[in-house]
């Protein structure tokens, strides 16, 4: 246990001591269930009869790109909004009407706090105010590691500080759901790595139910067992990567664009060999299934000219493209609507 | 609750804004009081030292520090919304009526040490000052009375910041918004004479009835009358205000 797990300055070994000595309460396995959420602002439905579920034991990414509803929905399934339609319930039980909120769920929002105020008091705040003992803020900051910085003004931190901060404030009342909007933003590549480790850890081992918003799909790709996509206000897609990967493109891999005068030639070649192939423009062919090797070398075998051959993105990042931004041209060069003005 | 009121109390004690305004208060209310001793016996000032018209005009300037525990009840909610802390705040206690509960039982226990500090300090400058000139004051009977009123409207209007607060989240609008009511408007309405009837119901008219001398005009309430006038002003706001706004979401 304790893997990946670091705090700047200490020893794997104290690492894990902190983090065993803060879950000895580690309640029981919490599922989220969020179904119908609807919120329109003014003339803007932020989130349109939005669905989904987030197991315990895994870290689920809340997927989509910037204006998505993925900030309202959490702040809906928190209490924080009220939302027009749907509810949004931790095992069976609406936020609001959780008896200790603090210790069943714990959320990131936004770096909230008084400037003047020191990291320790901070937290000091909502111990009282949870009913929890004092001695929890110095836990947790340890755990996020910003003990050196326990008795510095709140307002003088850095960004990454501050993310730090606002977990350690989820983290107080050891829940078993942890909700985290954009953790990533401020931190440094070392602090996303611990993040990372961190939040696998916690569920991974720890068993909690961890749900973690980013619009980057890199960002979930490395966290995250099953992703929740959404897109304007919608639910795109859910499920786990795998499955999503393979979805992606009928057979697990990539695709790989081909320009060519004899693209007619390859095409049959490469079809005669099973290969799907996808003619999308006079001379342009779209390989499904092989790398960008194999198609090279069965078109110096057939003695044909390539003036182009190159990878597109993951498969997964294929489908995260086509399903928040399908109107976006370059995500769609196998749809067949954009044939013929590709370049438009 | 009373979890809560603690966490309201470390909230206050862990930023320095209330050092400011107990000092602002103890300034304010101590050195009217001194000025006020100063010009005593002379004309346009009051009566002469050792006179009771004299001791319950100058003690009952404690009172002004009534208006520096407005500000600090104000800033004790508004500073949620400032500093977007609402949002841990409402997460960890989503009910959001008892955080305003919370706060106004928590400003109001808090304005009692508040009232208690600048109703001493200016009894200090007082008994000095006003025995160097001659007599310094019993703070028994009627002047003990005027005392009371004074630190009383403090307290109370400190509650009255908390309702404020609740009813209008913006800091700076709420503090400017309250100081200009209570400064200009009130005395218009209380110079213009057909509507100065209702001056007595309202907050400055329940505060001059609550700090007045004995023989203060005749339209006001009694003490204990504006007294709880001012409390009801305190809890209506806050009842509005977590109706009205407080509930409003937190985007």
């Amino acid at each position: 246990m304790g893997r990946d797990v670091r705090a700047p300055g200490r020893s794997p070994e104290q690492q894990e001591d902190v983090i065993s000595s803060a879950s000895t309460a580690a309640a029981a396995p919490v599922r989220v269930e969020v179904s119908g959420l609807t919120k329109t602002f003014g003339q803007v439905r932020a989130v349109d009869d939005l669905s989904f579920t987030v197991e315990p034991g895994q870290v689920t990414g809340f997927l989509g790109p910037n204006g998505a509803g993925k900030t309202t929905t959490l702040r809906m399934a928190l209490g924080l909004i009220t939302p027009d339609a749907g509810t949004a319930t931790f095992d069976g039980v609406p936020y609001a009407q959780l008896t200790e909120p603090t210790r069943r769920v714990g959320a990131v929002l936004e770096t909230a706090f008084h400037p003047a105020r020191t990291g320790r008091n901070h937290l000091r705040v909502y111990c009282r105010a949870a009913g929890l003992p004092v001695s929890r803020a110095d836990d947790v900051l340890e755990q996020v590691g910003l003990t050196p910085a326990a008795h510095r003004k709140a307002g003088g931190y850095s960004l990454g500080m501050r993310q730090r901060l606002g977990l350690a404030t989820a983290l107080l009342g050891d829940p078993a759901v942890l909700v985290l909007d954009e953790p990533a933003n401020g931190l440094d590549p070392e602090g996303i790595q611990w993040l990372r480790g961190f939040l696998r850890y916690l569920a991974h081992e720890q068993g909690r139910t961890v749900l973690v918003s980013s619009h980057l799909l890199a960002e979930v790709e490395q966290t995250a067992d099953r992703v929740v996509i959404v897109g304007a206000g919608r639910l795109v897609r859910q499920g786990s990567l795998a499955e999503l990967r393979a979805g992606a493109d009928g057979n697990g891999g990539g695709s790989v664009l081909v320009r060519s005068p004899q693209a007619v030639q390859l095409a049959e070649r490469l079809t005669a060999a099973g290969t799907r192939v996808e003619t999308t423009g006079p001379d342009a062919l779209t390989v499904h299934g092989l790398t960008s090797a194999q198609v090279g070398s069965t078109a110096f075998a057939a003695g044909v000219e390539l003036h182009e051959l190159r990878s597109r993105t993951s498969g997964l990042e294929e489908v995260y493209f086509q399903l928040t931004s399908g109107q976006e041209q370059y995500a769609s060069g196998t749809a067949p609507a954009s044939d013929g003005k590709g370049a438009a | 609750m009373g979890r809560l009121v603690q966490a309201e109390w470390t909230k206050l004690l862990t930023t320095k804004v209330w050092i400011g305004l107990l000092l602002g208060s103890c300034v304010l209310s101590a050195g009217l009081a001194a000025l006020f001793t100063g010009l005593a016996g002379q004309d346009g000032g009051p009566g002469p030292v050792g006179t009771a018209e004299f001791e319950q005009t100058v003690l009952g300037l404690a009172g002004n520090g009534s208006i520096l525990a407005l500000v600090l009840g104000i800033i004790g909610i508004t500073q949620e919304y400032r500093h977007r802390t609402a949002t841990p705040t409402f997460l960890t206690t989503p009910r959001r009526g008892r955080v305003v509960s919370a706060k106004l039982l928590a400003y109001l226990l808090a304005g009692i040490p508040f009232a208690l500090v600048t109703v001493a300090v200016t009894v200090l400058v007082v008994v000095v000052y006003a025995g160097a000139r001659g007599a310094a004051p019993s703070l028994g009977g009627d002047n003990g009375e005027v005392l009371l009123g004074a630190g009383l409207s403090i307290v109370l209007y400190a509650v009255i910041g908390v309702g404020v607060g609740a009813l209008f989240r913006n800091q700076v609008g709420a503090i400017v918004g309250s100081l200009v009511y209570l400064f200009i408007i009130e005395n218009i309405i209380g110079g213009i004479s057909a509507i100065s009837g209702v001056y007595k119901w309202l907050p400055g008219g329940a505060t001059a009835a609550l700090t007045a001398v004995t023989e203060g005009p005749a339209d006001l309430l009694n003490q204990w009358q504006g007294g709880l006038l001012l409390l009801a002003y305190g809890l209506v706001a806050a009842v509005l205000g977590t109706l009205l706004a407080v509930r409003r979401d937190i985007v």
